[in-house]
Order: structure tokens, then C-alpha cells, then sequence
């Protein structure tokens, strides 16, 4: 009996798993087109046989990524079971797409139906490849390094101060690059200023949220490459909770420069510019930098 | 022999990999979710191309609120409607204050899109009080995308 409850639970676990690490691929593919107005005006304006078509596009791509790659960790040979993968793929990048664009204020309830789901199927396209691709490039290694423990460490006491510093150190360097690598593209664009207009107040607390919660999917959660390793990471980041909120302000500091570098808020701003554009560049940025930890 | 013994534990590990075990009911769960919310959004695409029947727009302009008067400037507030079923770019709104069938003021406004059934708020701002005298508010133009 607590042999069948122990096997269940588990295997909600591992789905549970499967679907924040496809999640998270999705997320990490797919931030740098929710930040390209042209993609929303594409939704907006398309008709809906175009509509039709992405979709239907899209699903025969991703059927066929999913032959080589998938985001669940077991590999797979039977085409109907990649036929199933196919869709789950789509509606984990459909669901997390239209996450964003309602966060973002780009569907409201007031927005028409036909540009809702213009905007949710363009969008949702980035989504999905990054889903379908989450196992490719970010490959798991759980299976690969099964004997170490957490505390396999133990380290002399002389050198672990100084391992602590540069462990702390090569975390924000990590965090540092892939904020810049994802936020650059995006800081100097019109983006930031037309979605600032739209959110305001609350949303900007959401938007956070969304930044800290996607963060921490990204490196403890979605079991990507490196994760084993990230879980024994040394330094005043240790802890999961510490270490995603401390990164979090590493990515609001690089992306208030990046904004500053590029002239989008000088001194005359008044305070509530510089806090909402540093929040929603924040997003993107702390998503490159969670990749970026795991890439160090 | 070592190198036997090696060899078929690593096939096996190969067809442990490769073998994917059967659907697990958390599985067979995504499934069912995740083909009800394709499903939904692929009907909803086919529905609203089948509604939409290729009617052109037809824009309405409308003024749901009075005109507000602030330091000396008067804000006209307006929505627009497109009760079309085709998407209409960069829609020039025109906006006249008529005296003595005169032109006294204008003011103009593009909106980028306005997809079917999409509503877009905004105002005019004038110098002169529009109440003295006639206010003509107008679609100039737009185009199809």
C-alpha cells in the first residue's frame, strides 16, 4: 500500500518535472520575442487563416524536433507517443505565452478575441520551440551523476572562505553575462517605454513575482545541466530562495545600466520611470541570468 | 571478460533508455489538459475565421463621457468601435471645431490597429470651448493590412 502511494507520488513528481523544465526552455526561447511589438501587430492584424496555418505549422516543426529532441527526460521511439509530446508541447507554450502577454497587459478583457489568439499563436510559437527543445539545450544530467550527494564536500577549513568568495563571485559573473546576453537586444528598443504605459501599479508586482518564480524554475526546478552541481554551489548564494533573490537584484542592477547605457532613463526621469522600466527589463534579464548560472 | 560484463550492462542501460515505459496516469492528465487547451484555441481560430465572413470594418466614433475643462484646455474624450470583421491599420481619427461654419481648430490621431470588435479610448484637447460651437469628430481614413 505505501509502496503504490510512494509510486504515485512520484510520478506526479516527474511530470510535475517534465513540464516546468519544458516550461522553463520555453520560457528561456521564447521571452526575447514577447519583447518585439511587431510580433504583437502580427497578431493583431493577421487573419485568421494565417492563424490556422501557424498552428498547424507549428505543430508538424515540433512534431519533428520532438523525433530528435522533447523536453521529457525518457527517450522516445513510438511516433504516437511523440504525436502526444507534440501537443503537450504546444499548449505548455501556448499557456506560458499567454501568462506573459496577459502580465504584460497586452490581453486584457477588453482585448478582441481574434487579436487575443493572433497574439497567443505568434507568440506561442517561440514558446513552443523552446519546449520542444528544452532537453536539447539545456541537456539533464540527473542520470548522469548519480552517486554525489549535497554534502560530498566537505571542505578544509582554511580554504573554504576562499572558495565561498569565489564561488559568490563566479555566481554573479554568471548572472551578470546572461542578463546582458538575453536584455541587451531588447534595452535600447521602444519596447520597454510602450509596455511600461501599459502596466502599472499591481502588474509590477506580478511582473516580479513572475521574475523570481521563472528564475528559480530555471536552475532548481526544471532539472537542466548542471542543476547536481548548482544544488552544492558554495558562497553566499547557497541557499535556492537567497541565491534566486539575489540574483534577482544582480539582474535589476545590470538591466537599469543596460537602460541607462542606452539613454532610455537619464536623471530628469522621475522615480517611478526608472522603477517601472528597470522591473520589465528585470523580467528578461533575470531569465538570461538563471541560464547563465547554469551555463558557469 | 571484464569488458563483456561492462558491455551488456551499458546495452542494457541502452534499452532501459530507450524503452519508454508505459503512459503513467499523471501523464495521460497532461495529455488530457494539454489536448482540451489546443483544442479550445484551435476552435476558437476556426470559429472566429468562420464569424468573421470577410466584412470589411466599420468604424464608429462615440463620446461616452462630457468634455473636461483643465487650466484652460478642453478634453474631448471619444472611443472608437470597429464593429467590421476585418482588421483596420493606422486609422486616422479627425477631429473639428466648426464656429460660424468656420474651422476654428483641428486635431488629429492615428491609432494603429483596430481588429474586429476592438475598442480604442482617447481625447481631443482644444483651446476654445467646444460647447460654443460645433464639434465634428470623424474616421479620415485607414487601411487594410
Amino acid at each position: 500500500m505505501m509502496k503504490t502511494v510512494q509510486k504515485h507520488r512520484n510520478q506526479w513528481a516527474s511530470e510535475l518535472d517534465d513540464l516546468i523544465r519544458g516550461a522553463s526552455g520555453g520560457f528561456l526561447f521564447g521571452i526575447p520575442l514577447i519583447y518585439t511589438m511587431e510580433v504583437w501587430w502580427i497578431g493583431s492584424s493577421v487573419s485568421m487563416v494565417r492563424v490556422l496555418l501557424a498552428l498547424v505549422l507549428t505543430f508538424a516543426i515540433v512534431f519533428m524536433l520532438n523525433r530528435t529532441a522533447g523536453f521529457r527526460k525518457s527517450a522516445d521511439s513510438d511516433p504516437r507517443d511523440e504525436l502526444m509530446d507534440t501537443v503537450e508541447a504546444m499548449a505548455i507554450g501556448i499557456i506560458c505565452a499567454t501568462f506573459i502577454l496577459v502580465l504584460l497587459r497586452e490581453i486584457t478583457l477588453e482585448t478582441p478575441l481574434n487579436e487575443a489568439l493572433g497574439k497567443v499563436v505568434y507568440e506561442g510559437v517561440p514558446f513552443t520551440l523552446g519546449v520542444a527543445l528544452a532537453n536539447q539545450f539545456l541537456r539533464s544530467d540527473e542520470s548522469a551523476s548519480g552517486g554525489e550527494g549535497r554534502n560530498s564536500s566537505p571542505k578544509s577549513s582554511n580554504g573554504a572562505q576562499k572558495d565561498t568568495l569565489n564561488a559568490t563571485i563566479s555566481d554573479i559573473g554568471g548572472t551578470l553575462i546572461g542578463s546582458i546576453v538575453i536584455a541587451f537586444n531588447i534595452a535600447p528598443t521602444d519596447e520597454i517605454p510602450m509596455l511600461a504605459a501599459a502596466v502599472s501599479g499591481l502588474w509590477l508586482l506580478g511582473i516580479m513575482a513572475a521574475s523570481l518564480l521563472i528564475s528559480y524554475a530555471i536552475v532548481f526546478e526544471a532539472g537542466f545541466a548542471n542543476q547536481r552541481k548548482r544544488q552544492q554551489q558554495q558562497g553566499i548564494f547557497q541557499r535556492p530562495s537567497s541565491e534566486t533573490i539575489a540574483s534577482y537584484l544582480v539582474s535589476l542592477l545590470a538591466a537599469m545600466l543596460m537602460l541607462v547605457f542606452f539613454d532610455k532613463l537619464n536623471g530628469q526621469d522621475p522615480w517611478q520611470t526608472w522603477l517601472s522600466y528597470t522591473i520589465l527589463l528585470g523580467l528578461p534579464a533575470t531569465i538570461g541570468g538563471a541560464a547563465g548560472r547554469l551555463a558557469v | 571478460m571484464k569488458g563483456n560484463v561492462s558491455d551488456r550492462i551499458e546495452s542494457q542501460n541502452e534499452n532501459q533508455r530507450l524503452k519508454r515505459p508505459p503512459r503513467s496516469t499523471a501523464e495521460w492528465t497532461t495529455f488530457g489538459v494539454a489536448s482540451l487547451v489546443l483544442g479550445t484555441i484551435t476552435s476558437l481560430v476556426v470559429y472566429s475565421w468562420a464569424t468573421d465572413g470577410g466584412r470589411p470594418p466599420i468604424l464608429t466614433i462615440s463620446r461616452p463621457e462630457p468634455v473636461r475643462s483643465e487650466n484652460n484646455q478642453f478634453y474631448v474624450p471619444f472611443e472608437i468601435v470597429n464593429a467590421g470583421g476585418e482588421t483596420a491599420e493606422s486609422v486616422q481619427i479627425i477631429a473639428e471645431l466648426k464656429r460660424n461654419r468656420e474651422v476654428e481648430e483641428t486635431a488629429d490621431l492615428q491609432i494603429d490597429f483596430l481588429a474586429e470588435n476592438g475598442k480604442e479610448k482617447g481625447a481631443f484637447v482644444f483651446t476654445q470651448n467646444p460647447e460654443n460651437g460645433e464639434l465634428i469628430l470623424r474616421v479620415g481614413s485607414y487601411k487594410i493590412p
